[in-house]
Formats: structure tokens, sequence, C-alpha cells
């Protein structure tokens, strides 16, 4: 490919229009040829500073006024993220958000105690509107699905039949990518045996899932033994 | 402001930037305050934006509301060395703004709209917020730049960052080639880049 036909792909691409065949060769593109073309990287740069004066065609306009209220009403206190336990090892943007703290119903993580009963069916609807509503593909991860589309920034877990942890214990749910591995949280199926894991990070991040068993209220230092892992 | 990767681009450093570097590293923190002020400093462009691309309000409403609730939760996605806060910022809500349109196919006619050449008046709007003096003087070499291109290589250019439509579709609703939607394109960026930079 010269450089000229590089050149349009990557025009397309900082302007997100890039769909298909052209959609996939760029992705192969920006991840084999660009990091190691000094030319490529800069007609990157360049295109993407285009991109980013082109938000300036579009005139400001004031918000409703009640947009910061609701956004004021719906800040989790920064105590109750879930981001990686090991401050050295956590990869940038890694937020696990909690069904329940968003809304979504009653899975728990990182929380002890029981789940409640009737929470399953409201996180199901909620995964399989998020897989309807992006046309979500599956891939099995061992006993479990994960849910995701592509430049979407967050996915489903989900699987049914998931046998409770020994007691005293939790499932602990860590993300890999490269040789590190990023405490997510921990979770307990309902007592049903169903899991629904509503995660916002980018799954194209992260190397693979891995899940661990941990006694319950543990320090998250490191991996302990694997139940299942697979990649994301 | 310079970013440390292998490509670096030298980005203007204004006192603007600094101010986010300091917000972002407070936010970090779990600062509402700098929150608050982050969002005052660029909801309105945000606001503006999303309207633009989708040419409704509550739908605008949803986008910048996401993008700030994201902000919030991970405030590490934003990479000082990468470029200005309001870069990524406004990237930020033009990826969601354009999923939004993408997922929601009964708002085309809207899309078509906004992408259209002419500037989308809408007198239920909000009144317009007024920008620093840089972005006025940025925003008018801008848009003297767009109006230096051939009307077929702005047209696309609308249609795909402001319609949010790929390649493809744009091919398909003009009944051209592909290849002429991505010829038309790349020319465009390319005579945007040569005066923006020498603008800067």
């Amino acid at each position: 490919m010269n450089h000229d036909a590089i050149d349009e792909l990557l025009a397309a691409y900082v302007l997100r229009s890039l769909s298909g065949p052209d959609a996939h060769e760029a992705d192969l593109l920006l991840s084999d040829h660009v990091p190691t073309c000094a030319s490529c990287r800069a007609t990157l740069d360049a295109f993407q500073a285009v991109a980013s004066d082109l938000t300036l065609d579009a005139d400001p306009i004031a918000p409703p006024e009640t947009l910061l209220p609701r956004l004021h009403r719906e800040l989790e206190p920064r105590s109750r993220r879930w981001v990686g336990g090991r401050a050295g090892a956590v990869a940038a943007g890694v937020v696990v958000a909690v069904a329940g703290f968003a809304g979504l119903g009653g899975f728990v993580l990182g929380q002890n105690g029981g789940t409640p009963a009737d929470g399953s069916a409201a996180d199901l609807a909620a995964a399989l509107e998020f897989a309807k509503e992006h046309d979500a593909a599956t891939s099995d991860l061992g006993p479990v699905t994960a849910w995701e589309a592509p430049g979407v920034e967050e996915f489903y877990i989900t699987g049914t039949e998931i046998p409770q942890p020994p007691t005293g214990s939790v499932y602990r749910l860590w993300l890999l990518s490269g040789s590190q591995a990023t405490y997510l949280g921990d979770f307990r199926p309902y007592a049903d045996g169903t899991v629904i894991l509503h995660i916002q990070v980018d799954p194209t991040r992260a190397d693979g899932l891995l899940v661990t068993v941990e006694p319950e209220g543990s320090t998250p230092s490191q991996p302990g033994a694997p139940v299942w892992s697979s990649a994301a | 402001m310079v970013p440390t990767g292998a490509s670096a681009r030298t980005w203007l450093v204004r006192e603007n930037d600094l101010d986010d570097l300091e917000l972002h590293r407070r936010l970090r923190g779990g600062d509402r305050d700098a929150f608050d002020a982050l969002y005052r400093r660029y909801a309105g462009s945000a606001y503006g934006l999303a309207f633009r691309l989708l040419g409704q309000q509550l739908l605008a409403q949803d986008v910048v509301h996401d993008a700030f609730l994201a902000l919030w939760r991970a405030p590490e996605a934003y990479d000082p060395a990468r470029g200005p806060f309001r870069t990524f910022f406004l990237s930020l809500v033009h990826h969601r703004a354009v999923d939004t349109i993408r997922r929601e196919e009964r708002l085309r006619k809207r899309t078509e709209k906004a992408a259209n050449l002419e500037p989308v008046h809408d007198e239920d709007v909000a009144e317009g917020v007024i920008d620093e003096a840089h972005l006025v003087v940025r925003r008018r070499e801008v848009r003297e730049a767009l109006a230096d291109l051939p009307p077929d290589q702005r047209q696309v250019l609308d249609m795909a960052y402001f319609g949010g439509m790929t390649q493809a579709a744009i091919a398909e609703q003009l009944k051209i080639p592909l290849g002429t939607v991505k010829t038309r394109t790349l020319a465009a960026m390319r005579k945007l880049r040569k005066a923006l930079e020498e603008d800067e």
C-alpha cells in the first residue's frame, strides 16, 4: 500500500467515517505500520489536529441549566469507583461500573453479603438492551459469555449456573494486559447462579480477563488461584 | 506543553491549557469543584458540537452528559502528553455523538440537516456562549479554511464529520464511487492541514 492510500485511510479514520474492510485495514495499519513509520505518524497527528480544529466550526451553545444539577446527582463519590488496586499497574482509564451503582440493579461487586433475589432479571434486561442496542457479538470466556461491540467502550459478562465460591470466599475479576493484572472487583453469583457484570472498560485495552477465588475482604495485591481466564 | 511521544507535535502553550492541566490533576483526586470548572469551560463547546451533529437538543444533552460523566469516572483516559484537554474532550463528545447517530437510524433525516453546508438554526436552542479570545481567532481561521475548499470536498467532509456518516454511506447518498469520496476527503484534509498549520 502506498502512502497516498494510507493517507486516505488515516484521513477517514480521524473523521470516524470508516466502515467495513476499510476499518479493518485501518486497524491493522495503526497497529502494525504507523507506530514504525515517522511519516505516517506525522500525518496522523496532523489530521487529528485538523479534526480537533473542525470542532470550532460548531458554535458553542449554552446547555440547559438542568444539565449540571443532573450530573451532580450522578457523580459517585470517588471512593466508590472501582479502579485497579495496584497503583503501579493500573491501566489508564480502567474503571468498572457496578450494576447497582449505575442504576442497573442488584449485582454486587466488591461488597460483602448477599444479592437481591429479584435483581438478576433487571440486570439481565439491561445486558440484553446493551446487546440489542449495539448489535453486540458474543465470545466465550470459559463458563461465561462476553458481550461486546466494536467501538463501544464497555461490555457485559453474563453466565448461568455459576457455582457459589467457597464459604468465606469471593470471585475476583482481573483485567490482563501484557504481564499486568489489574484488579477490577469482587463478585458472587446471584442465588440462582446468574452472573451479570457491566464493565465500563474498553475491551480492546485488555488482552484477557482472569477470575480468581480469594478470601472475602482480602487485599487484592496479586491474583490468587485462577478459576477461569480467556481473551477478552 | 510538548508531548513526549516519538511523533510529537508541538502544541502552543496557552494559559488555558495550563489551567486545564491543573483542573485535570485535581479531577483525578475526585475534586468536584474541578469538575464544575471544567464543565463551565467546555459544556458550551461540547453542547454546540453535539447539537451540530445530532440536530436535537435532548440527544445532544445526553451526549454531553455522558461525556462529562465518563470524564468523572475515568479521568485517567486523558493523557496530557497527547495534546490539550480541549482536543481530548471534544473528540470524546464527537465520538459519542457519532455513535448516537449510527445507533439511531431514525435520526438520519436530522443528520442530513446537520451535515448541510448552511449553519443549523433552532429557535429553541439556548443562547450562545462567549468563547475565549484565542478560540474566536482560531474559529475564524478554520471557517476561512473550510470556505476555501472546493464545494465537492467540503460536502464529503461535512457529511463525514458533522453528519457522522461513513464513507460508504456518503458514496451511496451522493451516488458517486467510494473511491471518489476517499479522494475528495483526503484532498480536503490535506488542504485544511496546510492552511491551518500556516495559520498557527
